[in-house]
């Protein structure tokens, strides 16, 4: 039997191994991502290319990504395919809207790896730029699109989770806690 | 050195193919719908006190506000949910919005890639509610979820 090319051995032996967890990697250095002081925090600054993650996992791929629909990942050039589940503002807000205008592309993003005692790491996006280039960009958009999406709650005062028409239906129909209104009364006069 | 585009192209050929050729798991999953952020990032304290009812309005907040929705089933692993009975609008969609906090039994497909676990749930076969009074416990999390209170 012929010797199998020592390459073409290699290249079988790292089809077989496992994808690396997320955060298996350091990708500090360079980082200007601020603490937010979470569990199991690290600051990484990468290149990846902006993904439709439903796409990437079982090829079904609309276009532009799903015009902000859907959860978009952050495909490394190492094939690991990172979950940014948080955007740079301390409001609630994830990361997909921030990643929405740069699907498909390249992108160099900094932010940190988040979590401990799980398999993989999620990531905050805190800054993003398209890779190579440009400057770095807040991931603040968010709540320019909820803005432009609810102008007339936009006009009222406070933050955008107290005025959001379907925030406050829910807590109108289920309560705080999810168990109507009665449930809530009940806590905040014994709270009280 | 920061990683760039150029380092392990190779390898990052493969490890995308071999990922695409991955076929998923059909799966049934009985779990609550939470938020995974302050789940995972220990924003708002332990595990048990950002889940259920405590922080149902965090939930809320955080699913409206496209931050991923998981499942957290019985035996603590978390599936992040990428489609809901043909809805895959995720990123703040309502249909996500409308089981936050609660307690569901999932039929649906698995994907694993790089120690994360997405579903993609085809039928929610049971819906229990909100079954974690655990505001008996912690009040609301965070505490300002209340504004009566502050």
């Amino acid at each position: 039997m012929k010797k199998l090319p020592i390459a073409i051995f290699a290249l079988f032996a790292l089809h077989l191994l496992p994808a690396s967890p997320a955060g298996a990697q350091d990708f500090s250095e360079g980082s200007q991502a601020k603490s937010w002081g979470l569990r199991g925090e690290e600051p990484a600054r990468f290149e990846a290319k902006v993904v439709d993650i439903l796409c990437e996992l079982t090829g079904n791929c609309p276009a532009n990504c799903g015009d902000g629909r859907r959860q978009l990942g952050l495909l490394r050039s190492d094939g690991v395919l990172v979950l940014p589940t948080k955007n740079g503002q301390p409001i609630f807000t994830g990361a997909a809207t921030d990643l929405a205008p740069f699907c498909g592309q390249d992108v160099e993003v900094d932010g940190l790896m988040v979590g401990e005692d799980i398999p993989a790491k999620l990531y905050q996006v805190q800054l993003i730029r398209p890779a190579g280039e440009g400057e770095w960009q807040k991931t603040n958009r968010w709540t320019t699109v909820w803005n432009a999406e609810n102008p007339e709650a936009a006009k009222a005062e406070g933050p955008w989770f107290r005025k959001d028409p379907r925030i406050l239906s829910q807590i109108e129909d289920n309560g705080y806690f999810g168990l109507g209104k009665e449930a809530d009364e009940a806590f905040i006069k014994e709270w009280q | 050195m920061r990683k760039s585009l150029g380092g392990l192209a190779l390898a990052g050929l493969l490890a995308t193919s071999g990922a695409a050729l991955a076929a998923p798991e059909r799966i049934q999953v009985t779990g609550e719908a939470i938020d995974t952020w302050c789940y995972f990032s220990g924003v708002m304290g332990g595990a048990d006190a950002v889940v259920g009812t405590a922080h149902h309005t965090c939930a809320l907040w955080c699913a409206a506000g496209g931050i991923p929705v998981g499942l957290l089933a019985d035996d603590g692993t978390v599936y992040m949910v990428l489609k809901l009975e043909g809805d895959d609008e995720t990123n703040g969609g309502d249909t996500l919005l409308d089981v936050q906090s609660e307690r569901l039994v999932a039929d649906g497909l698995l994907y694993q890639r790089d120690g994360i676990n997405y579903i993609v749930v085809e039928k929610v076969v049971a819906n229990e509610g909100i079954t974690n009074l655990n505001h008996e416990d912690y009040g609301p999390v965070p505490p300002f979820a209340i504004p009566e209170l502050n």
